[in-house]
């Protein structure tokens, strides 16, 4: 032949060469990509950072985080009784996936903010963004720890250089994110000190405090303490292991103000703030006819309201008409018990004169767009952690005092008032809006002096289950699963389980922790069942006690 | 300017470097003419009498022979008469022969639009004229070749403007070439009036040539030029028109049960207000004329109704009860309309001796069978060539195509569907022809204020004012067009320059109104009003050299080709949308309540490449052909964008030089190899949005995907940007990281195959053998999301996929007045994993293995006892292993199609049956209408049993479920764990412990029979079906005029046919709300999938067809 593939070759390509050297520059210009960026500012990854903080996603990407999503169903506040929509299983794998979805990626732009901050800033790393990626870090690997149990994390998020990294331990990951959370606080303080710097993007304070950035980051500074007790909190079953000295991060915390500033009020909660544009209540008036029927109150919030009296009953839930009790009376508001078949459920709502389950109150949730603010960390829930690290006896202080200051402005939260306080329900039968209006009087006092709500000094055990007890209340429909989290570590409420509740796929159990990533026991195969052995006997199984709980 | 000129320049340079050849001086030159018309004969042998020295003629007909004085050549060949001339002193010799089989089809079109003769091809390639295509049309001219190619399915999709799945071998094919130079096309800018044939180059040994995009396979389009008569000119008229009526496929409802949930149902104000009248489903009471308040009941505000329910419970309101009845059974029979189909064609040729005019203009129109739905199409096409001189030839061509429609339908799920609106989750008590209904604005019409009646204003719609208010425009320019340049340079050069455009611009709109209410927008609904514009535009221009002819007296001839293209690429798009309208029907940007959001995307491409092709011919023993083209594409990575394909294929026509019996009048080999790669572009695009990661805007309804191919920008990892909260730009870092030495994805094929002909050409069969080695192709590996990235985009997974076309053409019958003509085509295909990554997942954790299947389809499945019962939970509903499980395979085994032409006299009669066997489908509409409650199963059999009982026990005191007499659960099937255990599930979802388990029969009827069925039915084990088919694809009778009729009239030629397309369809009983057509194994994107989306139903066509030449 005269050509073989290898001269054709050969020949082609250095005719080719010839041709195309001149066109060189119109490739580079072509291979880039002109509608995305390949740098970013600090700020927009921070926008991001703090939406995921919100907006949790389980491993199928489904949003689950409270309000109204799965997490919603795991923590008893509300129950799905219509089965085309919904289930109130939990991570079983059929319904609900049982693998844990993590934040990973949100912390690959914790990196990349403050690398881009660093440069920002001159090279230097006092700058806001570094000290608040202290705290990301602790946040997020702190709640993938309580999904899961051990973690990458010294080997993680090293992209391609590592593909296969360790796990640590759950112990580890909370000594590290104290000391994350530590340094944070630290270096935090002496950013606001220094004065100067650059800080946007910060949707949950400096935005709404027309971008002013020292007092956020004052704000900021609070959270990340609060949150630090949340998570010595989380640690009560380890009080007693050294290394982590639980006690006395509790005390110094509480005991030095001026340098761990804490939460003082309801206006420093973390939380997300909705607008009737973009970023609507996921309960709303353009939603109505698809939620508003096919949810009803869990019993573990309503009875226990119901049980105390409790105002803020009448402000999230509407009477169940068919009791046959009057609008305002507290036998009116019932739940289901969360593993009913919903079938059942489905009956007790399906009509006025049927319905024995309460409904999620609607003019509060439905008429507008806007709903409440979901809280990420709250100023009623620091109170309760303090009140509960005083009560375990790992600081001095007044418990009581704590748990009502806790009570009293998750009142204040849901308009609750000391007096006359008008509660407003949909008429029975009655279109969105269609309300009637009642005036209850209320008086914080009497509320307070009830055997049942009474800070319980004497019995130092039930006084805790007060504590506990309100404080899950006062989750209810935000901080996504801490009140699952707190369920797992303490009992507390007593949710209902078993055979008898046939909602549950996972023979009547609720699971303690959602598996690994799925790929995890293929991609990082030895690493993964190194953790699963040392923690679960080599079994990733969802009904196992991880190393926090046990 | 320059940088383009500079390339182009370069290309030049480079075909002038071009080697050139040696060749061998010729004592006689002839040429081969067809007696019947004067046309160019190739592939005929010429042969010395008594000698073994012969030579063929070339396409052109011509042939060179070294002879003497009274040598006798000997002119023969398939399908002619064999003539014997005897050399005399002339030295250019012209040799007529008659003919004795018009189809010969001895030269086909290839890569580059070179004419090639079929018997020197190593590769497999089909032809299809399209006049074979005029008569019985689909909408959808691409459409119309389903089963009439082995290899090639085509899934027909019937909704307008919907781009069919051109699956060639499996692959989808979205490379269309017009006369040689690549177009970029949506498969309705081609208009089968101006096309002589289309020409399937099967795999890509066929079209390496055109390198990456000729990956899989191509099709070829010859326009028409026109034709040489005596008159100098021919002007022609063809009339298409075909109504669409009759049902092949539509949903199939029951009409005894009303809407509503659990047994109750009462219209308050349809918003929620009354009992289960917003957003239910159709599981409400019977349809037996009870009283109940409706939709269109009298409102007495002085007056108080109250309606008791069986159980007890009541529903006070002002509405006046009326009787419960199914005042609407059939409504969508009754709403949708004749569709209507007609193609209207003039052109006009003109052939002299130097030029060949041609003008044609069609226009089609098209009105869906949903009311208020429709296209328009017309079609301008121009060729016309001129030689310059005896050496120089210049021709063009231009096609203008326009698509306009102010209204398609999109029936993909959701409140915009029609399916959604009238079958699935609304029952049989309205009429859909009651005039409030019909004319659905209330008193006053259509302005604020005043919402279009129906009966539910949650979730349904009104479908009238889905189709006349929620309009959804098309409107679309494509152009393109070539010129060429041909010089013969002699001694059997011959040069070539030529350069096209293709160029689309589309705006699609979509006007919702006030009052439209999809998901999330119950209340406010205040409409929107949004702009898709794309705009893509594309140049190839290519130099191209060719030599022809003989290597000395070696016995070998040679045809060479080099040449080079330069292919300029850009699109550009924006999407615009409002965010609600502040007065309705004004459908502006100004208009919007809140601030309008807009996306834009662009990107350009340049590809430079050069390419030789060699064919070497040893006399009448083989011919080798070996071709190479380098491509540098932008849409790759700089250090890695230039890359090779080569190809070889030989073929050899064992009947020109072996004894063979005489019953084989024809015996051909081939083989060929081929390596071709991909990577960097994408053969489709969505809304800008989606590809600017920012999703898509709206949560109902489909997107319009156009052609693209241009870079995808999936081997770069920059910062993905969309707006966050309150509307701010957030950034989030690459979700993947690409390897920096990331190589196009590359695919090898090898293919064999025969050609045999029996009995004189009567009877032919074609059969072909392929292989590709696809990988390592570029793909996502999972690497754990610990590392920071969930995907590593490198090059890793391997697949097989093989199979075999066999194609078998006959004429049992041939007398003198009547004709039988049979075209067998069937073929098969399987693709499995060869090497994949570790971690790689189908579905919710089903591990992919290297021997599975690509097409293999997963879902989740009931956990079953090891001797076959279903597993129930305590509530009698079926549980689910937590792992998918395999359930199918998405190609079908194998697909078939049967032609079969009767001529008499002047009658013609021609049918087709094709279908396919085998590949699985969930079949979406059943299982919506199953959970739904509307289906027509629902209320029959077990399930209308369950029924039954329900809806005449419910409210008997201590009523539990549908239980029968002897206390038997109707609906309940296998076991419940009765120890108290649950199962426990190993990795694969299997369960471990058997063993520990106790069972006792499943005796546990839920309380409502809508919970168990809208559990028991959402799965693939009940509503998954084969989609083995048949259909009676067309007929078609066609009557000619008889020639002495028009006698010496101005008219040459009428035909004139009654024709009819899909007029039977078997499928299997229960799935016929689905038409299959659609699904032939993989969808555009070379994905298989278990369930498809809703579609329109289908129907027959009829119609008639006049073809007129003057």
């Amino acid at each position: 032949m005269i050509f073989n593939k290898f001269s054709i070759r050969l020949s082609l390509a250095a005719m080719a060469l010839l041709v195309m050297s001149s066109c060189k520059k119109t490739f580079e210009k072509y291979t880039a990509n002109p509608n995305q960026p390949a740098t970013v500012p600090p700020s927009l990854l921070l926008r991001s950072i703090l939406n995921d903080m919100y907006a949790e996603k389980d491993a199928d990407g489904n949003t689950m985080n409270t309000p109204w999503g799965q997490d919603e169903r795991d923590c008893q506040f509300t129950i799905s009784n219509y089965t085309y929509y919904d289930h109130n299983d939990y991570w079983d794998g059929v319904y609900h996936t049982q693998y844990a979805g993590l934040s990973y990626a949100t912390l690959t732009n914790v990196l990349n903010m403050e690398a881009a901050a660093k440069l920002g800033a001159g090279g230097s790393d006092l700058n806001p963004y570094h000290a608040l990626g202290k705290f990301f870090r602790a946040w997020f690997f702190v709640n993938m720890s309580l999904k899961v149990g051990d973690l990458p994390m010294t080997q993680a998020l090293q992209g391609t250089s590592i593909l296969t990294p360790v796990y640590d331990s759950q112990k580890s990951i909370f000594i590290q994110a104290n000391k994350w959370l530590d340094s944070a606080n630290t270096e935090l303080a002496a950013v606001i000190q220094k004065g100067v710097f650059e800080f946007s993007g910060d949707t949950y304070y400096a935005d709404l405090l027309g971008n002013s950035s020292t007092p956020a980051l004052i704000k900021w500074q609070k959270v990340i303490n609060t949150f630090r007790l949340r998570v010595l909190t989380e640690l009560s079953r380890k009080a007693g292991d050294a290394d982590l000295n639980v006690a006395a991060q509790f005390a110094a915390i509480l005991g030095n103000s001026a340098k761990y500033p804490i939460m003082t009020d309801m206006s420093d909660n973390l939380q997300y703030v909705y607008n009737s544009v973009t970023n609507r209540y996921p309960n709303n008036n353009q939603v109505f006819g698809t939620q508003a029927l096919r949810y009803n109150m869990s019993a573990s919030i309503t009875d226990s309201l119901a049980s105390f009296n409790d105002l803020r009953v009448m402000m999230i839930a509407e009477p169940a008409r068919g009791l046959g009790f009057s609008d305002t009376s507290y036998r009116s508001f019932r739940g289901a018990a969360s593993g009913l078949p919903l079938s059942i459920m489905a009956a007790g709502v399906n009509s006025n004169s049927t319905n024995i389950y309460s409904l999620i109150g609607r003019h509060r949730y439905y008429e507008g767009l806007t709903g409440e603010p979901t809280f990420l960390l709250s100023y009623p829930e620091m109170c309760f952690n303090i009140a509960e690290g005083i009560a375990r006896g790992w600081a001095t202080g007044d418990a009581e005092s704590w748990y009502k200051k806790g009570i009293f402005a998750d009142m204040g939260f849901y308009g609750v008032v000391d007096g006359a306080n008008t509660v407003i329900f949909q008429k029975p039968s009655g279109a969105l809006g269609d309300d009637v209006s009642y005036t209850v009087n209320f008086s914080y006092a009497d509320y307070y002096a009830q055997p049942l709500v009474k800070y319980d000094a004497a019995n130092p055990a039930h006084a805790l289950e007060q504590i506990l007890e309100q404080k899950y209340l006062a989750y209810f429909r935000n901080s996504n699963l801490e009140a699952y989290f707190q369920w797992r570590r303490t009992g507390v409420p007593g949710w209902l389980q078993g055979p008898a509740q046939s909602g549950y796929n996972n023979g009547g159990n609720i699971p303690l922790r959602f598996q690994y990533p799925i790929n995890e026991s293929t991609v990082n195969a030895v690493n993964y069942k190194t953790a699963t052995q040392s923690q679960y006997s080599g079994n990733d199984d969802i009904n196992q006690a991880m190393w926090i709980i046990k | 300017m320059s940088k383009k000129t500079n390339c182009s320049r370069g290309i030049l340079l480079l075909i002038l470097l071009f080697p050139l050849f040696t060749f061998a001086q010729t004592v006689i030159t002839g040429h081969v003419l067809s007696a019947a018309d004067q046309s160019p004969l190739p592939g005929v042998s010429v042969t010395l009498r008594g000698t073994k020295t012969g030579v063929s003629t070339t396409v052109d007909g011509n042939f060179t022979i070294k002879a003497k004085n009274g040598d006798v050549l000997v002119i023969s060949g398939v399908g002619i008469a064999t003539k014997e001339i005897t050399v005399g002193e002339e030295k250019d010799i012209t040799v007529t022969v008659s003919t004795n089989n018009k189809n010969l089809d001895e030269v086909v079109v290839t890569a580059l639009g070179i004419k090639k003769e079929t018997k020197r091809l190593g590769y497999a390639i089909q032809e299809v004229k399209a006049a074979d295509l005029l008569k019985a049309r689909e909408a959808n001219p691409i459409d119309n070749l389903a089963g009439k190619v082995a290899g090639l399915n085509v899934g027909i999709n019937q909704e307008i403007l919907a781009s069919p799945v051109v699956l060639l071998r499996g692959n989808n094919v979205t490379f269309y070439v017009v006369d040689g130079l690549p177009i970029n096309s949506d498969t309705w800018n081609i208009s089968p009036d101006d096309i002589e044939t289309f020409t399937v180059l099967k795999g890509p040994a066929a079209s390496a040539l055109y390198g990456n995009r000729g990956i899989n396979g191509a099709i070829l389009i010859t326009t028409k030029k026109g034709a040489k008569n005596k008159k100098g000119w021919t002007v022609e008229v063809n009339s298409s028109n075909q109504i669409n009526k009759g049902f092949i496929a539509i949903p199939n409802v029951q009409n005894q049960y009303g809407p509503g949930d659990n047994q109750k149902y009462a219209f308050g104000d349809g918003l929620g207000g009354g009992i289960n009248d917003a957003d239910y489903d159709v599981w409400g009471p019977i349809l037996d004329g009870r009283l109940l308040p409706q939709y269109d009941g009298k409102v007495d505000p002085n007056t108080v109704y109250t309606t008791t329910f069986a159980d007890g419970s009541f529903f006070k309101g002002h509405i006046k009860p009326t009787p419960f009845v199914a005042r609407g059974v059939n409504n969508m029979q009754h709403f949708l309309q004749t569709g209507i189909l007609t193609t209207n064609n003039i052109n006009m040729s003109s052939v002299s001796d130097r030029s060949n005019v041609r003008m044609s203009v069609s226009q089609s129109y098209q009105r869906g069978i949903t009311p208020n739905t429709g296209l328009n199409k017309l079609n301008f096409n121009l060729y016309g060539s001129y030689d310059l001189s005896s050496r120089l030839k210049v021709e063009g061509n231009l096609n203008y195509n326009r698509q306009f429609s102010d209204n398609i339908p999109d029936v993909t799920y959701g409140p915009n569907s029609i399916i959604y609106d009238i079958d699935v989750w609304m029952g049989a008590d309205w009429d859909i022809n009651s005039p409030d209904i019909k004319n659905y604005w209330p008193a006053g019409g259509g302005a604020a204020g005043v919402r279009p009646t129906f009966a539910e204003y949650k979730h349904y719609q009104n479908p009238w004012f889905v189709s006349n208010e929620w309009l959804r425009g098309h409107y679309k320019n494509d152009i393109y067009g070539y010129i060429n340049l041909n010089y013969k340079l002699g001694r059997g050069f011959e040069a070539q320059v030529r350069s096209n455009v293709t160029t689309y611009d589309v705006l699609r709109t979509e006007k919702l109104p006030w009052w439209a209410h999809p998901y999330s927008q119950e209340y406010h609904n205040h409409g929107n009003y949004r702009e898709d514009r794309r705009s893509l535009w594309e140049n190839n221009t290519e130099a191209l050299v060719k030599y022809n002819g003989e290597l000395g007296n070696s016995g070998f001839s040679l045809f060479a080709i080099a040449g080079g293209n330069a292919r300029n690429f850009k699109y550009t798009s924006s999407y615009t949308t409002t965010n609600q309208l502040i007065t309705p029907e004004l459908y502006n940007f100004a208009n919007s309540v809140n601030p309008i959001q807009s996306w834009n995307f662009n990107s350009n491409m340049l590809v430079l490449s050069a390419y030789a092709s060699v064919d070497l011919t040893y006399k009448k023993y083989f011919t080798i052909s070996a071709t190479g083209r380098e491509d540098k594409s932008s849409a790759l990575p700089l250090a890695h964008n230039a890359f090779f394909y080569p190809s070889v294929s030989v073929s050899t026509v064992l009947s020109d030089y072996l004894n063979l019996p005489s019953a084989i009048t024809f015996l051909k080999a081939r083989g060929s190899y081929a390596n071709v790669k991909d990577g960097g572009t994408t053969p489709y695009i969505g809304a800008t949005p989606t590809y600017l990661n920012s999703g898509f805007p709206l949560d109902y309804g489909g997107q319009y995907f156009s052609t693209y191919g241009g870079p995808a920008y999936n081997l770069s990892t920059p910062f993905q940007s969309s707006l966050g909260y309150n509307n701010l730009t957030v950034a989030n870092s690459p979700a993947n990281i690409v390897n920096p030495n990331i190589v196009p994805a590359t695919y090898s094929n090898y293919e064999a195959g025969v050609d045999l002909r029996f009995l004189n050409n009567r009877l032919g069969l074609s059969t072909t053998y392929f292989k590709y080695i696809k990988g390592p192709l570029q793909a996502l590996a999972k690497i754990s999301e610990a590392t920071g990235y969930t995907g590593y985009l490198t090059n890793t997974t391997k697949t097989d996929r093989s199979g075999a076309e066999i194609s078998l053409q006959g004429t049992p019958i041939q007398q003198k007045n009547f004709r039988w003509d049979v075209l067998i085509n069937w073929s098969t295909y399987r693709e499995i994993y060869k090497q994949i990554s570790a971690g790689y997942q189908f579905g919710r954790g089903y591990n992919v293995h290297n021997g599975d299947r690509v097409d293999l389809l997963v879902g989740n499945v009931e956990a079953r006892t090891p001797d076959g019962q279903l597993i129930n939970d305590a509530s009698g509903l079926p549980i689910y292993l937590p792992i998918d499980q395999a359930v199918g395979h998405g190609d079908p085994d194998w697909s078939w199609g049967i032609n079969n032409k009767f001529s008499y006299n002047n009658f013609t009669f021609s049918f087709q049956f094709d279908g396919m066997v085998g590949g699985r489908i969930q079949d979406r509409v059943l299982r919506k209408l199953t959970e739904g409650g509307r289906g027509a199963n629902t209320a029959s059999g077990k399930m209308g049993q369950a029924r039954f009982i329900e809806a005449y026990h419910f409210g008997d005191p201590g009523y539990k479920g549908a239980y029968d007499a002897n206390g038997k659960a109707i609906l309940a099937e296998g076991v419940q764990i009765s120890n108290g255990k649950s199962l426990a599930f190993d990795a694969n979802g299997n369960v471990t412990n058997f063993k520990d388990l106790q069972f006792a029969t499943n005796n546990t009827a839920t309380q409502w029979v809508q919970d168990y069925i809208s559990s028991y039915y959402n799965d693939p084990q009940h509503t998954m079906t084969s989609k083995t088919y048949a259909k009676l694809r067309e007929v078609v009778a066609t009557y000619s005029l008889p020639t002495k009729w028009l006698g010496k009239s101005m008219i040459s030629r009428v035909d004139f046919s009654l024709v009819g397309r899909n007029l039977l369809y078997f499928f299997h009983k229960g799935f016929k709300d689905m038409d299959v057509d659609q699904y032939p194994g993989r969808d555009i994107n070379n994905n298989a999938n278990k369930e498809y989306d809703f579609q329109t139903p289908t129907t027959r066509s009829y119609g008639f067809n006049i073809n007129v030449v003057f």
